[in-house]
């Protein structure tokens, strides 16, 4: 008969992903730490689309978040012993993920850089154009165009300022979680995810305004909706 | 209450982190100032976008993942901290790869030892039997300090002006004697020709570095089992299968 590692160690058939749907992430990573690996699964699929759109939002290249994804649950598989629960799992996770991701955009910024004789206004200071509705008023807006839309807007936030945004909008970590994650006080954490905020609006705000888009905005959380009520 | 505060309490109340009464406040403000409720407007909406647009991660993410897992576990065993809590079983694992190691290594020893070494046993060991010429004396020798445990193996030459100095004990058939056959001398591969005896020398090594290659390749063999033995514990690891 063939056993898998779980019934080996316990002697009892290992839990299916199902049953782990209501189990809290600290008893998940305890269950990897003895050797569950349907526990790690579940982790897996739980946290494997927040760090990707954190990662992502972060590092605007996709083949690079999709690695820095994968290596951050790898990581959190090998040093599962190390996780100890004086911190929410998510914490833990995150804080795995910024310091990867800092360490790479350091690696990034040590590039030389090509520096343009003709200076252009900085890109900060612009704000994000969407595609000229005009020209063609019967071609709707994408939500893969609005999605590189809002990426392009987002990684023209400052790096400080992001990771604390980016933790509490697309993570939705509390802010005590956010201060733990990147070392911060609680005070610099507020108002890092205010000027954030703001700093987000100005360069979406032509967006804001355009009809097509919102349209595009609302048919996204319909459909996203529809299927929410499928999984149900 | 200010439009520059309101600003700051906004992002705050989107958070639920102000306090009620300020929250009150706040309200009562934006019931009458259109511009922040503009503003809060707006970062509701961008809210709202941020999460529409969630990217969406490729469907063979979890393939890729499981191979890489995989790979980084290959290359890290017998160095991974395992993310598991380790049963008694494996943690005498290392011991019993380590003895089988020892085992192969020692027998090498052992077969040279035997090879090369004194024919009288351990106790004979320290006792080299040494011929004179032509005389026929025997001379029993102990050879007890320095190398007391090594037989010398080149021939004493020095009286015959050779090219190894006094101090070579080793027993050679000198002066068209030949040594006991009781001392089995001849029998362990030694001929008393320098030429002979440098061969055999080349040969013990050439068969000594085979051994020693024998060994790193058991090894070797021990090491890729061991990370075999890991790459099983991942395969369980399929998120597909229930």
């Amino acid at each position: 008969m063939n056993l898998s590692r779980d019934e080996h160690l316990h002697g009892s058939p290992a839990p299916s992903r199902v049953e782990l749907r209501d189990v809290r992430d600290e008893d998940l990573i305890v269950m990897v730490q003895e050797g569950h690996k349907k526990a790690f699964d579940e982790l897996v699929a739980r946290y494997k689309g927040r760090l990707f759109s954190f990662i992502l939002r972060m590092v605007k290249d996709p083949t690079l978040a999709e690695e820095l994804t994968q290596e951050t649950l790898i990581r959190v598989y090998i040093h599962a012993a190390k996780y100890r629960e004086i911190a929410k799992f998510s914490t833990w996770v995150f804080t795995i993920a910024t310091n990867l991701v800092r360490n790479k955009m350091r690696q990034r910024s040590r590039r030389p850089r090509v520096i343009s004789l003709n200076p252009a206004p900085e890109d900060d200071e612009m704000p994000v154009d969407p595609p000229d509705m005009g020209a063609d008023p019967t071609e709707g807006i994408h939500r893969e165009e609005l999605a590189e839309l809002i990426n392009e807007a987002t990684s023209r936030i400052p790096e400080k300022y992001r990771i604390p945004f980016l933790l509490r909008e697309v993570d939705q970590l509390s802010y005590e979680e956010i201060q733990q994650v990147t070392g911060l006080k609680l005070g610099t954490v507020r108002s890092r995810i205010n000027r954030a905020r703001n700093r987000f609006r100005q360069l979406i705000k032509p967006m804001l305004k355009n009809e097509t888009l919102l349209q595009e905005l609302e048919r996204i959380e319909a459909r996203a909706a529809e299927e929410k009520n499928k999984d149900f | 209450m200010r439009c520059h505060k309101v600003k700051d309490y906004i992002s705050q109340e989107m958070d639920e982190h102000l306090p009620p009464d300020v929250t009150v406040d706040l309200t009562e403000h934006l019931d009458s100032c259109a511009e922040c409720r503009e503003f809060r407007d707006d970062l509701l909406l961008g809210r709202r976008v941020m999460s529409a647009t969630a990217p969406v991660l490729p469907d063979n993410f979890e393939w890729k993942l499981q191979l890489k897992l995989n790979q980084t576990l290959q290359r890290t065993a017998g160095e991974t901290a395992y993310p598991w809590t380790e049963t008694d079983q494996d943690k005498w694992r290392w011991v019993r790869n380590f003895g089988a190691a020892a085992a192969v290594g020692m027998a090498a020893v052992l077969a040279l030892a035997v090879f090369i070494g004194p024919e009288n046993g351990p106790g004979d060991a320290v006792q080299a039997v040494s011929r004179e010429g032509s005389s026929g004396e025997v001379q029993t020798t102990s050879a007890g300090a320095g190398n007391s445990d090594r037989l010398p193996l080149f021939v004493d030459r020095s009286r015959r002006g050779g090219l190894y100095g006094s101090g070579m004990q080793r027993p050679v058939a000198a002066g068209g004697s030949s040594i006991s056959r009781t001392g089995g001398l001849f029998d362990r591969g030694w001929s008393g020709h320098d030429l002979e005896d440098l061969r055999t020398i080349q040969r013990l090594r050439i068969q000594n570095g085979q051994l020693n290659r024998d060994l790193f390749r058991q090894q070797q063999t021990i090491r890729g089992m061991r990370a075999q033995l890991d790459t099983i514990d991942t395969n369980a690891l399929d998120l597909e299968q229930e």
